[in-house]
């Protein structure tokens, strides 16, 4: 069987003139989270819609390897899809909604009704059923447009922005969510401008910008292959130690005010070492790593293809 | 999954949404409300037979036997008749002013003026005929209307022609109704959805086409059924109508051919325009400040053109508008109860709507398949041309 779950060969897409997907090609493996990165207007949800079939590429194609009649495209029933902009009917009942999604995606009614119970229970909104969708909180609102997702049970979830509107407890509620599908076998894809999260789930990340790619790979692949250089977070008892920070030989940069310091060593620098000397000359509160986190990815891949763009216009 | 299947259950799902069991139920409980009110009053009225007692002051004037009236000269110490009047002995005191107008004394509306005008008409001509010498009876044989029969060659025309007539007026205004009866729930419900952003989770499952297909077929089984719950709201009201007023039915003598016909146009004149009404409305941002509202009047013009049908059923101006997909549904039904079309033109002009319903459902669900996804700015005529005729592959 082949290890990829779909495959996008250079497709572009055009709106108007303006761009909002070029050239694209990747894969979706089976089994995996995989994440489409880039802040907003960078060609995601476009993407998404291609993979999706709500929208034709302009160029390029879209296969979806497998065997049988499957072959060739995604089908509803295998497929789950979270829209962006959430959208179910807000003044009918909450359960005859997610058995019409059900049915719509292959579910005979009966089975599409069992389902819906089961995962209305397990999001804590069973004795709500029967209540006008309206009538739900934002969050809870949102856990039934997953619901509709997931409910027949599809080999690919395909996720725009899961995260976006919800507080925090219930940003860990969708992560675990998230984790789950994968653990049942699910593949999966998800859309978001939210790293902090999103490095927790993916597997491998594909960074857009202006609808082009301009990072992909696994998510430890991409914290080595944009900076190496050691870094740590020191809490200093006496601010003015600093300077004696700031004299180290392997120390290249320190970020930050008062005793809070982010400290980036040299490329080469052994972290061991410096922490050996560290603590013998410096009174601290408080020292750990400070691991480059997806965001600062982000924003430095984001940062310089802007620069590139600029100095290719200029 | 199949198109027939998700067509199925997208017009299941519409029909549920839009067809409240309840309304219909209080609308025909309200319809046999109306009836029992009327038939009581009727049943009421009839039992009292209440008689009207006019006191005559001056004049004399003899009543006819088994009317409702009753006069009474004035008392000779109310000769105005105005005391009676107001204890309430008589409703009203008729008198003659000298110019020979009668005229009639009362202290409230009287519902029985236009009966007590005929009582008085026919006694002044009588009145009038001794004046003048002429006999009743020359009168009577010179005033009788002349016999015009019309004979047809298959007697059964005769009592089918009227029956017929009505068929076809009750299907035209059953396909009114039901159009702006859908284009309401179609409105409502495709803006409805664009605006909650349904719209995609639903096309990331099924066809824009099956969408739109399974939209119009639910909606229209909705207005249909609304619609026949109201027919029988009306049947009972005429039912209580022929108990009340005396009002009779024509003899329903209907060929099954026209009735089956009348039916089948009624249903796919609606489709036709559910079609194009599904189209529009993908269009549409927000109902309430669309440019589009102004083509809600549209399903009025065949029905207005095919008004010359009715001026002359076989002119070749009738025989066009039978035959044209857009007016053939009210066209067509006129011309088969007011003329003989033939099974050839019946045929044709079936076919031709058949075809513009096939072709009317394609391009809706192209100019759907875009349209639903487009927010804000509302597409230009010839952009939703545009679309409607390009050719795409799914």
């Amino acid at each position: 069987m082949d290890a990829a779950f779909l495959r996008a060969h250079g497709v572009s897409k055009r709106f108007s003139g303006h761009v909002a997907a070029e050239r694209l090609s990747f894969e979706v493996r089976r089994g995996e989270v995989f994440a489409l990165l880039g802040p907003n207007g960078a060609g995601k949800t476009t993407t998404v819609r291609m993979l999706v079939g709500i929208i034709r590429p302009d160029e390029g194609h879209i296969d979806v390897p497998g065997d049988g009649p499957a072959r060739g495209r995604l089908e509803p029933d295998r497929t789950g899809y979270l829209p962006e902009d959430r959208g179910l009917y807000q003044e009918l009942p909450i359960l005859r909604s997610l058995v019409y999604f059900g049915r719509l995606r292959g579910l005979d009614g009966r089975e599409a009704g069992t389902r819906a119970c089961e995962w209305l229970e397990k999001m804590g909104l069973l004795d709500r059923k029967h209540d006008r969708l309206d009538a739900l909180s934002k969050g809870n609102q949102q856990r039934v447009q997953f619901i509709a997702a997931v409910l027949h049970r599809p080999a690919l979830a395909i996720l725009d922005e899961p995260f976006s509107g919800l507080d925090p407890l219930s940003q860990e509620f969708f992560l675990d969510l998230v984790r789950d599908l994968r653990n049942a076998g699910t593949t999966i894809l998800l859309s978001s401008h939210q790293m902090d999260l999103v490095e927790r789930v993916a597997d491998r990340v594909l960074l857009l910008n202006h609808g082009r790619e301009i990072l992909s790979g696994s998510v430890a692949d991409l914290h080595g292959r944009l900076d190496a250089r050691p870094r740590l977070r020191v809490t200093l008892e006496h601010v003015a130690d600093a300077d004696v920070l700031r004299a180290d030989a392997d120390v290249e940069h320190i970020a930050g005010d008062g005793p809070d310091l982010r400290v980036t060593l040299r490329a080469g620098a052994r972290t061991p070492q410096f922490l050996a000397r560290l603590v013998t000359r410096v009174p601290m509160t408080a020292i750990g790593t400070d691991a480059p986190r997806l965001h600062d990815v982000f924003v430095r891949a984001v940062r310089d293809d802007e620069a590139r763009i600029a100095g290719r216009m200029s | 999954m199949s198109y027939s299947r998700d067509v199925y259950i997208v017009a299941q799902w519409e029909f549920g949404r839009f067809f409240k069991w309840k309304d219909q139920a209080i609308s025909l409980a309200l319809f046999l409300l109306v009836s029992g009110v009327w038939a009581g009053a009727a049943l009421v009225a009839g039992a009292s037979g209440r008689t009207v007692t006019i006191a005559l002051a001056g004049i004399e004037l003899q009543a006819p036997t088994g009317g409702r009236f009753q006069f009474v000269p004035a008392a000779p110490a109310d000769r105005q008749g105005t005391d009676a009047l107001r204890r309430g002995d008589v409703q009203g005191v008729l008198s003659r002013r000298a110019d020979g107008v009668f005229e009639l004394l009362v202290t409230k509306d009287p519902r029985y003026r236009t009966e007590l005008g005929v009582v008085i008409e026919e006694v002044v001509r009588r009145e009038r005929l001794e004046s003048s010498g002429v006999l009743p009876q020359t009168l009577q044989r010179i005033l009788a209307p002349v016999a015009f029969d019309v004979r047809f060659t298959d007697p059964a025309r005769e009592r089918q022609g009227r029956a017929e007539k009505i068929a076809a007026g009750v299907c035209i205004g059953v396909m009114l109704l039901a159009v702006f009866i859908s284009l309401a729930n179609l409105l409502t419900g495709i803006t409805g959805e664009k605006q909650l952003r349904v719209t995609e989770s639903v096309v990331s499952a099924i066809s824009p086409q099956a969408w739109i297909d399974g939209k119009v077929c639910g909606i229209t089984a909705t207005a249909l059924v609304s619609v026949a719950n109201l027919v029988v709201g009306m049947a009972i009201i005429a039912v209580t109508a022929q108990f009340a007023s005396g009002f009779s039915w024509p003899a329903a003598a209907l060929r099954p051919g026209v009735v089956l016909t009348l039916v089948v146009y009624t249903v796919l004149g609606l489709l036709l325009w559910n079609s194009f009404f599904a189209a529009v409305a993908a269009t549409v941002s927000d109902v309430y400040t669309s440019s589009r509202s102004s083509l809600l009047f549209l399903p009025l013009v065949p029905v207005v053109l095919s008004t010359a049908v009715l001026r002359d059923p076989d002119a070749l101006v009738a025989r066009i508008l039978a035959l044209f997909p857009l007016t053939s549904s009210p066209a067509l039904p006129m011309r088969l109860v007011l003329s003989d079309p033939g099974l050839v033109e019946v045929g044709c002009s079936l076919a031709l709507l058949l075809g513009a319903v096939w072709v009317m459902r394609r391009m809706a669900g192209r100019i759907f398949e875009l349209g639903i996804l487009l927010y804000g700015k509302e597409p230009t005529l010839l952009e939703m041309i545009r679309w409607a005729t390009e050719r795409r592959d799914r």
